[in-house]
């Protein structure tokens, strides 16, 4: 009994020092866990015929194509409010092992992307790489406070927000509802 | 083989190598609903309809997150092209849309249970018309 319980705590430590490369549970409702080989493509191509060189060039979404056939959406990175297009533009029409979530609610699967490799054995990316080049983009450091809160600071995001208002209705409305 | 049907064979090969294996037949749709960021909606990791979450639908649409169209019916369209521009990552036209309720027409392709969606023409919108704020705050963090 005391040597299983050992083992078990022994179990959980590793699990939680080892080298994250792994896709975690984001406690989603629907979620699973997975990892999959599959061709990046270019999503309104592969639907259409309609192609462009470099997979759109970061411009359109991108798909994950099973040797099945199968065509997964990925729509979501490990940064906060970003999506996956740039993690896997630079693997366009390449194989990749894709490790993340496969999330299943209201009837539709969606796939968020946490790690991703040239398949079969290339070394593994989290799917962080948006941070990065926002804040190339940006002129700002990518571990910066500033790209961290990428979403607060997005030139773009600011002038539609301060237009808009945060809830869509006008800033005066806004004011009117926060108390502000 | 005669050249007509040489011409013949040179066109279907041609048009077999052109197309992707697997890509679908589309089909002419109107559509009628709430443009929404698709992932919020879809992981239901928060509430995400309305001028609750229009905030977080912008971050989410400048994050390059798909946005995507809920339409009166439940379904939810992907939104691949919207008129005469090809962009769906970051768009800024389709950034300035984020929560509108709109009736478009366009292209649907389904393949392996997700609506894609070619939007050809918007054809109204009757701008931000879902009033949830007051009901579920600001979206995600309050403010």
């Amino acid at each position: 009994m005391r040597n299983s319980i050992a083992l078990a705590i022994f179990a959980a430590v590793l699990s939680v020092s080892a080298p994250v490369r792994a896709a975690q549970s984001w406690g989603l409702p629907g979620e699973e866990i997975v990892r999959f080989d599959a061709k990046v493509v270019d999503v309104l191509c592969e639907l259409t015929g309609n192609c462009s060189a470099n997979c759109g060039g970061g411009k359109r979404q991108l798909g994950l194509l099973k040797d099945d056939g199968t065509l997964i959406l990925p729509i979501k990175n490990r940064i906060p409010f970003a999506g996956a297009v740039e993690e896997l533009i630079d693997f366009c029409a390449r194989r990749v092992t894709a490790d993340g979530l496969m999330v299943t609610n209201r009837g539709y699967t969606i796939f968020a992307l946490q790690f991703v490799r040239a398949a079969p054995n290339g070394k593994w990316r989290g799917a962080t790489r948006f941070q990065s080049k926002w804040a190339a983009r940006n002129g700002v450091a990518a571990d910066s406070a500033t790209a961290k809160q990428w979403f607060r600071n997005d030139p773009r995001v600011k002038a539609l927000i301060s237009r808009q208002g945060r809830l869509g209705l006008g800033p005066a409305a806004d004011r009117e509802f926060l108390g502000e | 083989m005669t050249p007509i049907r040489t011409a013949i064979l040179a066109a279907v090969t041609s048009a077999a190598l052109a197309a992707p294996v697997g890509a679908a037949v589309s089909e002419r749709v109107k559509i009628t609903g709430e443009v929404i960021d698709t992932w919020c909606y879809l992981s239901e990791i928060m509430y995400a309809q309305g001028t609750a979450h229009h905030q977080c639908a912008i971050w989410c649409a400048a994050g390059g997150i798909p946005v995507g169209i809920l339409a009166d019916d439940g379904q939810v369209y992907m939104v691949l092209k919207f008129e005469a521009d090809e962009t769906s990552v970051a768009n800024p036209a389709v950034l300035k849309i984020q929560s509108n309720r709109v009736s478009v027409a366009g292209d649907l392709f389904k393949r392996d249970g997700i609506n894609y969606l070619l939007v050809n023409q918007v054809v109204d919108n009757e701008g931000i018309v879902n009033p949830t704020h007051d009901e579920y705050g600001i979206q995600p963090f309050g403010e």
